[in-house]
């Protein structure tokens, strides 16, 4: 059995963007959910609303610390009804955006250690974060870009820049990813996907990710919650929520000829 | 060429410049950082100088500085003589007067960094002081060069509110656009000439440096 969770998170969000209403509410219960939906049905806006990048019309976000065997900690992020908005920097919820935002002006070593902070007192303690810190780079395969500058990364390696950066920040509750493997071909994304299931079984915090990829659910094994136009369809196990998605994968895989077919090419 | 003049040109520009900085800094964040009517009503209060004759300022800050208000018989207490008519009054209406210099390119600058390395940094757990620190101050330095350089330029070439406020005191207030004034005014044209040169080579050159910069300067973003 492995230990329980560090922090439990209760989402109740509704909010208006463009025209586009999200009203959902849903729990993190374990510890990886994948926010599952089409592009655009409101997955990255609930993300911000988490982080606290956007201040919801109407939302009660609250995240449960468990400190001990029976002590526990609310932290309430956002309330309107009591006008409660805790800002983003004090939330300690660390989010890889989708569009990397590397900062510019700095070389990718310094962007990674832009969150991480670590108070050492002796040599030894030097040289355990400096592994710490070797660990990371070689789990994200970028030890060879230190010295680069954004400027310099492919789309790829930026996007590992990113995810190494949101990971490496001190004190982390709650890790969210947004479309966190895209532009990154499928070995790679197995041996991230491992690497990060590995930290996140260390830390116990919870992580929560947004994918429109059927695969990439059914591989981290995830909880799922089904987003459709800003509402929660369906939250469950993968092999239920998207047993219908899984169903038409195979399909395609499995008549390779149909979609050509389809398209009005017949062989 | 008054050299005299020169020096507390240059003296009268630096100090205006350096503490326009501290000044502008603050408020252009600010202005930045947000929309509202409060913001609006500031940054038309910035722009002020842009449009009003320089007299105008001179005009209020004389009365406001002299005997006739409560403040200025407070400053002519504290100091023992009115800020007007003296070095530091210069100061003062000079900051007043190249305020929207200062502002205006900072304001630009600090919306032009992308609000999602802001908010990236946000969620790192940063403070906002510190993502202004290491993230908004050093992708908007070129701004900052900006409105340092064209807040001297613009005290350097300033006038009337010199006139009026600081009068045409040699060593105190006589700067060299009041020196030109006077040459001209006793048919001193080869002086005058001398002066009015200096000032146009000075402002030209200076120009050319911002102008440079701004040729040379590479899209950050990757």
């Amino acid at each position: 059995m492995l230990p329980p969770l560090r922090t439990e998170l209760a989402v109740r969000l509704r909010h208006r963007v463009g025209a586009l209403d999200i009203d959902v509410d849903f729990k993190l219960r374990e510890r990886w959910t994948v926010l599952f939906g089409p592009s655009g049905s409101g997955k990255t806006t609930i993300l911000k609303a988490i982080a606290g990048l956007l201040r919801p019309d109407e939302a009660h976000i609250a995240c449960t610390v468990l400190t001990g065997s029976d002590l526990e900690r609310t932290l309430v992020f956002v309330d309107t009804e009591t006008g409660c908005f805790l800002p983003a920097h004090k939330r300690v919820v660390r989010l890889a955006p989708q569009q990397a935002a590397l900062f510019p002006h700095f070389s990718v070593l310094e962007n990674v250690m832009y969150g991480f902070q670590e108070m050492v007192r002796d040599e030894q303690e030097e040289k355990a974060r400096d592994n710490k810190i070797e660990k990371l780079l070689s789990d994200f395969q970028i030890t060879h870009l230190v010295d680069k500058y954004p400027a310099a990364l492919s789309g790829g390696e930026g996007q590992r820049v990113n995810l190494a950066r949101a990971v490496a920040a001190t004190g982390c509750r709650l890790l969210m990813l947004d479309e966190p493997f895209s532009g990154l071909d499928v070995k790679l994304r197995d041996e991230l996907i491992m690497n990060l299931r590995e930290r996140q079984e260390r830390r116990r915090m919870p992580v929560l990710s947004v994918t429109h990829d059927v695969a990439e659910a059914f591989q981290l094994g995830a909880e799922v919650i089904k987003i459709a136009e800003g509402k929660v369809v369906e939250q469950g196990p993968v092999e239920v929520v998207l047993a219908e998605e899984r169903m038409l994968l195979l399909q395609q895989l499995g008549n390779p000829t149909s979609q050509i077919r389809d398209m009005g090419h017949p062989i | 060429m008054d050299t005299q003049a020169l020096w507390l040109t240059l003296r009268l520009a630096l100090s205006t410049t350096a503490l326009l900085l501290v000044i502008a800094l603050p408020m252009a964040w600010w202005i930045a950082s947000g929309t509202g009517a409060a913001r609006v009503l500031i940054q038309a209060i910035v722009a002020l100088p842009l449009v009003l004759p320089p007299t105008v300022l001179g005009f209020y800050l004389l009365v406001a500085l002299g005997p006739l208000t409560a403040p200025g018989r407070m400053i002519i207490r504290l100091l023992g003589h009115p800020l007007a008519f003296s070095f530091s009054g210069l100061v003062l209406g000079s900051v007043l007067y190249s305020l929207p210099f200062a502002v205006q390119p900072l304001v630009a600058g600090f919306r032009a960094v992308d609000t999602a390395l802001l908010e990236v940094a946000a969620t790192l757990g940063a403070w906002p002081l510190r993502t202004f620190r290491t993230i908004t101050l050093p992708l908007a330095k070129p701004s900052l060069v900006t409105a340092a350089v064209l807040t001297f330029t613009h005290t350097v070439g300033e006038f009337g509110v010199v006139l009026m406020l600081g009068g045409n005191i040699p060593g105190a207030t006589r700067t060299l656009s009041i020196a030109l004034y006077d040459q001209v005014q006793d048919f001193n044209y080869a002086a005058a000439n001398r002066t009015a040169g200096a000032l146009l080579g000075f402002s030209l050159v200076t120009l050319m440096v911002v102008y440079w910069r701004g040729a040379e300067r590479r899209p950050l973003v990757g």
